[in-house]
């Protein structure tokens, strides 16, 4: 079969897989639905990004966020896979020209998702996360980032008692941006301390 | 401590082989029936129709049967085709639907005008 036809014959298959558990009264397409929406809105990097965004444009809220993470996050009524205890005991962290902090997960099952989305591969990897805590500047650098030697590195292990995230730099050119805006460039990455934020050449 | 049922699934298959692909922080779906079978699979768990580790089982099996017989790097490689086959296993081998009426089913969808 080539790209097309079979593409064709996997989406009838999966129809006809669900239309027939449905005429069994095995599942309904809502409890379907409602599986595929949890993951497209509740659970995803946008939540981090809306809460760093606030942090950017309103210092209290920042200061709140850093001193009472999970209170502060309370008050921005986001969706409720928030409310879930995923996203419990969060404690944020700032960086500055000063500090540079990069989140790791040793034993996990504590990843932030609610807030960071899902973690990208090499998160998960041991010898990254080995690594990330012995020699945290040459990983960095291999993610492209280059910390000078006058900032200091701060490695965080997130467990099921804290589960860490950062508040990246807001970065240069967004001045009167709006918190919608600058939401759209925080990436999971950047929430790890992994990645600076960027700001696309095309905005 | 009490979390969703696909915050459960999600940590289940994380940093492991059968981990979906995923963009940014996001699930990874290229075409429409990928995220209908995902929703599927986990659907039926969640309603008790299996237990997820036994669609975690099937689904490392046919990944594993694809990298029997693939290198490593074969563009044709496909997560959500191996996925709809470890969910096609399960379900007729628990007898919920018989792979004959699914069959069936699918090539009535093909045809034109159906």
């Amino acid at each position: 079969m080539n790209e097309s036809s079979r593409e064709a014959y996997n989406a009838a298959r999966i129809k006809a897989l669900e239309s027939l558990l449905i005429e069994k009264g095995i599942i309904t397409s809502e409890t379907v639905d409602q599986v595929i929406d949890f993951f497209e809105k509740d659970m995803g990097p946008f939540n981090g990004a809306k809460i760093v965004a606030k942090a950017w444009v309103d210092p209290d809220f920042k200061q709140r966020l850093l001193e009472d993470t999970p209170s502060a996050i309370a008050q921005m009524n986001l969706p409720r896979g928030m409310a879930g205890a995923e996203g419990e005991h969060m404690k944020a962290v700032e960086n500055t020209p000063d500090v540079h902090n990069l989140i790791v997960c040793t034993l996990c099952s504590c990843y932030p998702w609610p807030v960071l989305g899902l973690p990208p591969y090499w998160f998960k990897d041991p010898t990254f996360r080995a690594r990330a805590i012995r020699e945290p500047r040459k990983v960095l650098k291999e993610f492209g980032l280059d910390i000078p030697e006058t900032t200091e590195v701060r490695v965080w292990d997130t467990s099921a008692q804290i589960r860490w995230f950062v508040i990246p730099e807001r970065p240069a050119g967004t001045e009167g941006w709006t918190e919608e805006q600058l939401a759209t460039v925080v990436t999971p990455e950047a929430m790890q301390g992994a990645a600076k934020v960027q700001v696309p050449t095309s905005i | 401590m009490q979390i969703k049922f696909e915050q459960f699934v999600t940590a289940s298959m994380l940093g492991h082989q059968d981990a979906p692909p995923r963009s940014n922080g996001e699930l990874l779906f290229q075409i429409d029936w990928e995220s209908r079978a995902f929703g599927i699979a986990i659907a039926l768990s969640k309603k008790g129709h299996y237990e997820w580790e036994d669609f975690r089982q099937e689904l490392i099996v046919s990944i594993a049967e694809w990298e029997a017989n693939h290198c490593q790097d074969d563009p044709n490689w496909d997560y959500y085709q191996r996925w709809l086959l470890a969910l096609e296993r399960l379900v007729c081998e628990l007898d919920l639907i018989d792979i004959e009426e699914l069959e069936t089913r699918t090539q009535q969808l093909l045809k034109p005008n159906f």
